[in-house]
């Protein structure tokens, strides 16, 4: 039973770990494994886990969600997204709220079952709400290739998805908290190999292993980046991830997706770290179909998700952290999303050294 | 988003793979992995393989998961 290697590592860990050690860590499965395990509660008093910008839910802007309102509302249109999306507040409403007041939303595991639906009814316009990193965006593609051979013309795809190298970039540039290494995504890792996080060592001098989900998975990726003599990026999850990547995969969404701008909630618009069906695909792209108008955004009251998301916030320090944001009535995307920072620290509360 | 769950090919249809794991049986895929065979183990995210996992390992995981109930929670929509 592998958890029987925590108290090993972590007594390893008090034994090598110096002070003043800050790790954020990029992916929202691994925001949860961390809160879930109760992990900080384990760990030396040295080190600080801090989460990024790794919940592709909690970083789609409102404009953005509320363009997915605005296709929602329309009446032709079956607007098919992955569950974690249903919830999250808009400017004025939510995809639940829509649903509720007569909108046609339906909840689907894969972008390819909403291939199926738009194929099993073909007087709706089905507009597929891509929301997720490189580990989804090849899955995203393929399904539009699938739409294209089996001569589904109602499906599309609104593009919402982004890459992950680039916001590292932005959030270190930006300094606000020093940090000493990154623990990176497992899955988006599988996609892309490690190539790509090589600026982040060569170039600003911060370390990164890849790493798994499980709580030693998670404890062996910061013994090995607590080791690092010099910043370097290494994988831990070597079960699941290769250097190269998943070269299919990666050739797909560069196929079918071109580099595009993307307007990250707490980080602005980042030049090309969004992707947005290439030149060839434009057909499949919803907003050739349909001209989204929407009104200026409405933020959150006292939402502090974008500072939660750049890690300078911690979740339990939020104002509105448990008492009037909560997963069961969220102000901002960051508690209600499954992946989502502040939803991992309340619902794991507990355990996760939350007062 | 990113969770994906390691399961076992028992059968290939084209790129359509049936897909077993702790008496859950689905179907994944196999657009991105076309090399994977009937028996290996692959991590299945929104309906598709992502890559093959070594095979020891992955029974090994499978049981975790098996044992957390994450397969009901891998299968769920999200907060809905």
């Amino acid at each position: 039973m592998t958890s029987a290697r925590i108290p090993a590592l972590i007594s390893e860990l008090r034994r090598e770990a110096r002070d003043g050690l800050v790790y954020m860590e990029v992916c929202g499965t691994h925001t949860m494994a961390i809160s879930r395990a109760g992990l900080r509660q384990l760990l030396p008093a040295g080190i600080t886990l801090v989460s990024g910008p790794g919940c592709p839910v909690c970083v789609t802007s409102t404009a953005d969600l509320d363009r997915v309102v605005a296709l929602a509302r329309r009446p032709e249109v079956t607007l098919a997204t992955f569950g974690d999306l249903v919830r999250v507040p808009s400017s004025r409403t939510t995809l639940a709220a829509e649903r509720a007041a007569g909108a046609d939303v339906r909840v689907v595991y894969s972008p390819l079952d909403a291939v199926n639906l738009a194929q099993a009814e073909p007087e709706r316009e089905v507009v597929f709400a891509g929301i997720g990193f490189e580990t989804t965006a090849p899955i995203v593609a393929a399904a539009v290739l699938e739409s294209r051979a089996r001569g589904v013309a109602n499906f599309s795809v609104l593009s919402l998805h982004k890459t992950m190298p680039l916001p590292l970039r932005a959030l270190l540039d930006l300094g606000e908290t020093p940090i000493s290494g990154f623990i990176l995504p497992g899955h988006v890792s599988v996609v892309t190999g490690t190539a790509c996080y090589e600026f982040l060592a060569s170039e600003y001098a911060v370390g990164g292993v890849v790493a798994g989900f499980e709580p030693d998975d998670v404890l062996e990726a910061l013994l090995m980046l607590v080791r690092q003599t010099a910043p370097t990026i290494e994988i831990g999850y070597r079960r699941a991830v290769r250097a190269e990547g998943n070269l299919v995969a990666q050739r797909l969404m560069a196929t079918v997706f071109a580099p595009s701008d993307a307007d990250w909630r707490g980080l602005g618009v980042i030049p090309g770290s969004g992707l947005a069906l290439a030149d060839e695909y434009r057909e499949s792209a919803t907003e050739e179909r349909f001209t989204i108008e929407i009104e200026e955004p409405i933020e959150p009251k006292g939402c502090a998700c974008g500072e939660v998301l750049r890690g300078v916030l911690d979740p339990a320090d939020c104002a509105l952290f448990g008492s009037r944001c909560t997963p069961g009535d969220p102000v901002g995307p960051c508690m209600v999303s499954s992946e989502g920072s502040c939803a991992a620290r309340y619902r794991y509360r507990d355990v996760d050294g939350v007062v | 988003m990113c969770l994906a769950i390691p399961m076992r090919i028992t059968a290939i249809d084209g790129a359509l793979a049936t897909i077993v794991a702790e008496g859950l049986e689905q179907h994944a895929s196999l657009a991105l992995v076309p090399e994977a065979a009937v028996g290996d183990h692959v991590l299945v995210h929104a309906g598709y393989a992502i890559t093959v996992l070594d095979a020891e390992e992955a029974e090994e995981r499978m049981k975790l998961f098996a044992e957390l109930g994450e397969f009901e929670a891998g299968q769920r929509d999200g907060l809905d």
